[in-house]
C-alpha cells in the first residue's frame, strides 16, 4: 500500500492526501494499492497545487498491529513527530499513534528515493 | 558589545520588508518553490521534516540579555517554547510557520539580530572564543576581529555567491575553544617578539564528507593586513573552487588538491594585487575596539570567603564549581559555564524560561554578557566568585546546573533525523542514551575529559570526525546504524578520528561507549585523558573489546 504526503506551504506541517484534501494525521490518509494508478494520479494532482503543498510524494506502507504504517523510519518520524519530545503529532495519542511507534523499519520509501534522485 | 548603527538598522529593516514581500508572492503563487527556496535560505529559513526551521545568527556567539529575552519571546510566541543552540553558535527554531517568518525577522531586528547568511554559499557566522575578554590566556580580544569580519563579510558583493559555504574562526589563546582548524579559515592571534599583533592563518579545514584539518599557510600575518589577505584567499577560492561538484566545492578540497604550499603561493601572488586600501583603517578598527573595551572589574581578593564556604557546605555546588567554573583574568571573578546538557535532555535545547533565567543572571551578576559555545552550551563570562553560589542556585532551579562540562555527558549532537531533512539517523536519542549511562557524576568525573560528538549524517554538523569518540549515523537498508571513530579532536591538538570497526545498531551504541570507557580506565597511564590514551595505544584494544561479542 501507499500514501501520499507533503509539507503544507504556509506552515510546513506534514500532511497526507485524502480524496482531494490534505489532512494532518496519517491515520486519516487515503491508502492506495501498490498497483492502483490512483496513487500516481493523486500525486500528479498534488503537484499542481504549488501554493498549497511543497514536494508531494508517495510513501510505501507496511502493516503494524493490524494497521498501516510507513515502511521507512524517516516517514514514521514525519507522521509522529520527533522522538526526543512528545510534542509533535504523536501528542494526540491513540491506537494509530501506537501502531506507528511500534512499526519496524525496512527500506526507505520509494517516493523519498525519487526525490533524492531528482535533486 | 558592538551596537548596530543606523545604517545596520536600516539595512535589517529593508531586508525584513523585502522578505515579507517575497513570502507574500510565494503564497500568492507568483514565485515557484524553486524560485523562492534560495530567497528563504538567504534569510536562514529551511523546510525540515515537521515545519520550517529558522536559523538565527548569534555573531561570534555573543548575546546581551535583551537579545536572549527576545529569543525566548520568539520561542514562546512562534515556536513550541524553546530554541536549539547549534555547533555554529547559532540558534535554531524548529517549529516555524512560513507566514510568521517576516514578523519574526522584525522581532529579531528590534534587538539587532537577523538570520542573514546563516545559509547559502556565502561567508557564515564567525566563530570566536566564548571566553573572550575574560580569560588571561588571550593575546588580544578576538571579538574585535570577529566583529570586523562580520561587517566586512555581510552582503559582501564579491563573496556572496562562493562555490560553497565559508566559515571563519578567530581565536586568541593557546587553548583553542573555537575548533579553528576545522574552519575554512582559522585565524589565531599572535604577538611577534617585537610586540606586533598578527595572525597565524590556517586555511582549508572542514568536516563533512571529506574531513581536513587546516594547514597553516602563513605563520604570521600582521593584523593590519588582515582584510587584504582574506580578500586574496577568497579570490583564489572564488576563481578555482569546484563549482561543478558540490561534494568538492569547499576550499579544503582546493587546498588539498593544490597543496598548502602552492595554495599559499597563489594567495601571496593575489595579495600583491590587492591594494592596502582593502585593509581596515585604524580609525575604524579603533571604533570597533571601543565596543569591546575591557569591563571594569572590582578590586577583589583572589579568594572569596563566601565561595569557599559554599563549597564546604554544599557538595553539589563544589562539584559544579570544579567542573563548570573556569579561571577569570580578574581576581575574585570566574567564568561560569552553563551546560545545556542535562542528563536525558536534548543537547543544545533551551526553553524560553531557561533563556529568561540566564538573561536575568547575566543582568544581575554577569555584566550583561552571555556567550554561546560551539559545544552547544552557554557561558556567563564575568561572575564574581562571591555571587557564584547565588548563580548556581538559580541555574539549578531552572535545570541548568548539570556539573558536566567537558565530561562524557557534555555531548555535541546535531538535530539528526528527529528534525533534519538531510539526516539518515537520529543523534539526539543516542546522546540521551549515553548521558543516562553516565548519569552518575562521580563516575563521569573519574573518567575526566571526554568529548563525544554525534552527527546524523555525513554532513557532520555534530563534528563527529573530531570527537574523542565520534559517532556517525548511517542508513543501512532503512535501519539506523552508527559508525564510531576514536582519537579525533577539534582543539589545538586537532585531528580526525580513526574508524573503530563496522557500524553498530542503534541499541548497541551507549553500551559500546561504556565499553570504550572501561578500556580507557584500564589502559590509562598517569593523568592521561581518554584522547591521550587512544593516541598512545591506537584503536586496537578498544576495537577488541567492543567487537568481542559480535559474531
Amino acid at each position: 500500500m501507499k500514501a501520499l504526503t507533503a509539507n503544507r506551504l504556509i506552515d510546513g506541517e506534514v500532511v497526507f492526501w485524502r480524496q482531494g484534501q490534505w489532512v494532518d494525521q496519517f491515520a486519516e490518509a487515503e491508502l492506495f494499492a501498490d498497483d492502483d494508478p490512483a496513487g500516481e494520479g493523486a500525486e500528479g494532482r498534488a503537484k499542481s497545487q504549488p501554493t498549497v503543498v511543497v514536494e508531494p510524494y508517495l510513501i510505501d506502507l507496511t502493516q503494524s498491529e493490524g494497521l498501516w504504517a510507513p515502511v521507512s523510519y524517516r516517514e514514521r518520524i514525519r507522521a509522529l513527530g520527533p522522538t526526543n519530545l512528545n510534542h509533535g503529532k504523536q501528542a494526540e495519542g491513540g491506537a494509530s499513534v501506537e501502531a506507528l511507534r511500534n512499526a519496524h523499519g525496512a527500506a526507505r520509501s520509494t517516493g523519498r528515493v525519487d526525490l533524492i534522485k531528482r535533486k | 558589545m558592538y551596537r548596530y548603527d543606523q545604517i545596520d538598522k536600516d539595512m535589517l529593516a529593508d531586508r525584513s520588508e523585502e522578505f515579507r514581500g517575497q513570502v507574500a508572492r510565494r503564497l500568492a503563487g507568483e514565485l515557484s518553490e524553486d524560485q523562492f527556496k534560495p530567497l528563504r535560505l538567504r534569510n536562514g529559513l529551511y523546510l525540515q521534516l515537521h515545519a520550517y526551521m529558522l536559523r538565527v545568527a548569534v555573531p561570534y556567539g555573543s548575546l546581551n540579555p535583551d537579545q536572549l529575552r527576545k529569543l525566548a519571546w520568539i520561542g514562546r510566541t512562534y515556536d513550541k517554547g524553546y530554541g536549539h543552540f547549534t555547533t555554529r553558535t547559532n540558534l535554531q527554531f524548529h517549529w516555524i510557520k512560513l507566514a510568521d517568518a517576516p514578523d519574526i525577522l522584525d522581532a529579531l531586528a528590534s534587538v539587532d539580530m537577523h538570520a542573514i547568511q546563516t545559509s547559502g554559499n556565502c561567508i557564515r557566522n564567525v566563530t570566536s572564543d566564548p571566553y573572550a575578554g575574560a580569560t588571561s590566556e588571550e593575546i588580544d580580544d578576538p571579538r574585535v576581529w570577529a566583529e570586523a569580519i562580520r561587517q566586512w563579510s555581510t552582503v559582501h558583493p564579491e563573496f556572496n555567491w562562493l562555490p560553497r559555504k565559508f566559515k571563519i574562526a578567530v581565536t586568541a589563546s593557546a587553548k583553542d575553544r573555537t575548533a579553528a582548524k576545522t574552519h575554512d579559515i582559522g585565524l589565531n592571534l599572535k604577538r611577534a617578539r617585537d610586540g606586533v599583533l598578527g595572525f597565524e592563518v590556517m586555511v582549508g579545514g572542514g568536516l563533512g564528507r571529506l574531513p581536513h584539518i587546516a594547514p597553516t599557510i602563513r605563520p604570521f600575518l600582521p593584523a593590519t593586513r588582515l582584510f587584504s589577505y582574506l580578500e586574496a584567499i577568497l579570490r583564489v577560492y572564488n576563481r578555482h573552487g569546484r563549482r561543478d561538484n558540490i561534494h568538492k566545492a569547499r576550499i579544503k578540497i582546493l587546498v588539498a588538491a593544490l597543496g598548502a604550499e602552492e595554495f599559499a603561493r597563489q594567495v601571496e601572488a593575489e595579495w600583491e594585487k590587492v591594494s592596502v586600501s582593502a585593509d581596515l583603517p585604524d580609525t575604524e578598527l579603533a571604533r570597533i575596539r571601543g565596543a569591546f573595551a575591557p569591563k571594569s572589574f572590582e578590586t577583589l581578593p583572589a579568594v572569596s570567603e563566601a565561595f569557599e564556604a559554599a563549597k564546604l557546605k554544599t557538595p553539589a555546588f563544589a562539584r559544579f564549581a570544579r567542573n563548570n567554573l573556569k579561571p577569570h583574568k580578574a581576581p575574585g571573578y570566574a567564568i561560569v559555564e552553563i551546560a545545556l546538557k542535562g542528563i536525558g535532555d536534548t543537547p543544545g535545547d533551551c526553553t524560553a524560561e531557561q533563556m529568561e533565567v540566564v538573561a536575568d543572571l547575566a543582568e544581575r551578576f554577569g555584566q550583561d554578557d552571555i556567550r554561546v559555545t560551539h559545544e552547544q552550551n552557554l557561558v556567563l563570562p564575568h561572575v564574581r566568585l562571591d555571587d557564584a553560589p547565588a548563580v548556581w542556585t538559580a541555574l539549578a532551579a531552572a535545570g541548568l546546573a548539570t556539573p558536566n562540562m567537558n565530561l562524557v555527558s557534555d555531548i555535541i549532537a546535531c538535530p539528526g533525523l528527529d528534525y533534519c531533512a538531510l539526516a539518515n539517523a537520529r543523534s539526539i536519542s543516542v546522546a540521551q542514551n549515553i548521558a543516562r549511562t553516565f548519569a552518575d557524576p562521580e563516575r563521569a568525573e573519574l573518567v575526566g575529559e571526554l568529548k563525544i560528538k554525534i552527527s546524523g549524517c555525513i554532513n557532520a554538523c555534530g563534528h563527529h570526525h573530531v570527537g574523542h569518540i565520534g559517532i556517525l549515523g548511517v542508513d543501512k537498508k532503512g535501519e539506523e546504524f552508527y559508525q564510531l571513530t576514536l582519537g579525533g579532536s577539534a582543539a589545538e591538538d586537532a585531528g580526525v578520528g580513526q574508524a573503530l570497526g563496522p557500524a553498530l545498531p542503534y541499541d548497541r551504541v551507549a553500551e559500546a561507549v561504556d565499553t570504550l570507557v572501561d578500556v580507557y580506565l584500564r589502559e590509562r597511564q598517569g593523568a592521561e585523558r581518554f584522547l591521550d590514551t587512544v593516541r598512545r595505544t591506537g584503536v586496537a584494544p578498544f576495537k577488541e573489546a567492543v567487537y568481542a561479542d559480535v559474531h
